[in-house]
């Protein structure tokens, strides 16, 4: 360390910055030499005013914690309220919630490569990343009547049947976000300058990464073969076959590669639940209503979302309402502990710094809530 | 191989632009189930309540409108903020009498200079601006009714 060092803020106002996030940055010279999050700027107090609604009117507030994998988080949350009510949801509903978390998650994926590919100064990515990304919120917004934050899962099943045509326009979009995302694979991933940006960059090894209770792509980039879907399979994972893609040197090109590896496995998951799907695609028994007053008692609800390992646990005291909830978000670890751990203990330059920390992938408003 | 992100690069500018002219050429982007501004029928509203206690949002209030209203003796019919609500279709579901249903009439088309004029009364939310569909109804769930003309509203909504 020099004589002298600066403290800067990147962030919540900076292109580097991960949305609402800002950093307070030491730097010596070009180097970075610590680097301490300032979380705050987005917090809404979601687990109190989650509080004061019913058990199925929580469902509007479960996917706002996070704008671009809204599925998954309210997946969680229907979960836990199950697991509460001790019910299991119908066949149909299981498969079409499936496929509703896994396009959640290939669409959060591709929100990503937006951010990314701005980071490290690939312009046309953006763009290409959105179209995808368009074509999947579209299909949303006929499946489910809105765009972002959908309140399509519900406990005891789905709000209402899918379409006739379920199948045949899930294709179609599939087909089209292959097309992108392939595009996406040459244009990006063999591409020289993004190599030479991202190879040995932030490494993270494994037992670090477990240490530092990193979760998601980032431990599967540090090359740790664990995954919620397969470790504690939840609605339909256990009938489906897929692999669990890993990194090998844990730096960034590695936790790039398996969010850009996990899109396809996504796609592959969804091909096979949907022949299951149209199967059942005259059943209307797709939903259970669970009764105004919950049991006392506790429920838990742990998927696996697009940034890691999400936990809800909610606790009853026989009421109309939660009497609390508390939620494990993945970003939290990544932003606090892991960029600390990397800054401290390798040459990160204050050009590095951004495309590190969106290589992990931190959503703000998960992080505040 | 950065010559061929270039290549690829080119092969996109000659692709038809996916953004689109909004508004001056085309409405927001809508599907059939598109979930937008509420109608009220207030011949079938029996002033329970429901919607405004499950309202996430804080969105509804029940007003007073004064007539002769054969279902609703308490002469009460929610108010709606289109400002604070979320659209989530909770009150349409919650209705017992399926009073409540959502149009696709949504984004700029619900958007004001005049934040007074957010919140909808009554008999403004019976008679929403043609041209719209019904695309969420308490019979739903299952398929939503067909077209509704305004003529055609104003006489099943019993304003005398």
């Amino acid at each position: 360390m020099g004589l002298k060092t600066v403290e800067i803020f990147l962030g919540p106002q900076h292109p580097g910055a991960p949305g609402n996030v800002a950093f307070k940055l030491t730097l010596d010279g070009e180097r970075v030499v610590d680097a301490e999050v300032v979380p705050g700027y987005l917090h809404r107090g979601f687990e109190k005013l989650m509080e004061y609604r019913w058990w199925e009117v929580n469902v509007v507030m479960a996917p706002r914690f996070c704008v671009e994998d809204p599925d998954n988080f309210e997946l969680a949350y229907v979960l836990a309220v199950e697991n509460l009510y001790g019910i299991e949801v119908p066949e149909k509903a299981k498969y079409v919630r499936t496929i509703i978390a896994e396009m959640s998650r290939i669409q959060s994926h591709l929100f990503w490569l937006l951010f990314m590919g701005a980071a490290v100064g690939a312009r046309y990515i953006p763009s290409w990343a959105m179209a995808a990304r368009e074509e999947i919120l579209k299909w949303y917004d006929y499946i489910t009547g809105h765009r972002i934050y959908h309140h399509y899962l519900v406990p005891g099943g789905i709000r209402w049947n899918i379409p006739r045509d379920f199948r045949e326009r899930t294709l179609k979009v599939l087909k089209f976000v292959n097309k992108i995302v392939d595009d996406i694979k040459k244009a990006l991933y063999e591409n020289k300058i993004f190599i030479a940006r991202t190879r040995g960059i932030g490494i993270l090894k494994p037992q670090d990464a477990i240490r530092l209770s990193a979760t998601g792509p980032v431990l599967r980039g540090s090359g740790v073969r664990y995954d919620v879907r397969k470790v504690d399979p939840y609605e339909a994972y256990d009938e489906v076959e897929f692999n669990i893609p890993v990194g090998e040197y844990g730096d960034t090109y590695d936790r790039c590669l398996v969010r850009l590896k996990e899109i396809y496995e996504s796609m592959n998951i969804i091909r096979q639940l949907l022949d299951k799907v149209e199967k059942l695609i005259d059943d209307k028994h797709y939903r259970y209503k669970i009764p105004l007053v919950a049991p006392p008692g506790e429920g838990i609800g742990r998927v696996e979302s697009a940034r890691g390992e999400y936990i809800v646990h909610i606790t009853s005291t026989g009421g109309q309402t939660p009497y609390r909830i508390r939620l494990r978000t993945p970003s939290m670890p990544h932003l606090t502990t892991v960029i600390k751990h990397i800054v401290k203990n390798e040459e990160v330059t204050i050009a590095d710094f951004p495309i590190i920390v969106k290589s992990l992938d931190p959503c703000a408003p998960d992080l505040d809530r | 191989m950065v010559l061929g992100a270039i290549i690829l690069g080119l092969k996109y500018l000659f692709t038809r632009p996916y953004t689109r002219l909004v508004p001056e050429k085309e409405r927001p982007f809508k599907t059939e189930t598109t979930r937008g501004k509420h109608v009220l029928y207030m011949d079938k509203c029996t002033g329970c309540t429901m919607c405004q206690r499950v309202c996430p949002a804080d969105a509804i209030q029940m007003v007073r409108v004064e007539g002769d209203w054969k279902r609703n003796k308490k002469k009460i019919f929610p108010r709606i903020d289109l400002h604070r609500c979320t659209f989530c279709a909770m009150c349409v579901e919650v209705c017992p009498t399926g009073a409540l249903a959502m149009t696709d009439i949504t984004g700029w088309e619900l958007t004001t200079e005049d934040k007074e004029k957010t919140i909808y009364m009554p008999y403004e939310l019976s008679e929403p601006e043609p041209p719209y569909r019904i695309t969420v109804s308490k019979n739903e769930w299952l398929p939503p009714p067909p077209f509704y003309s305004k003529k055609k509203l104003i006489e099943k909504t019993s304003n005398k």
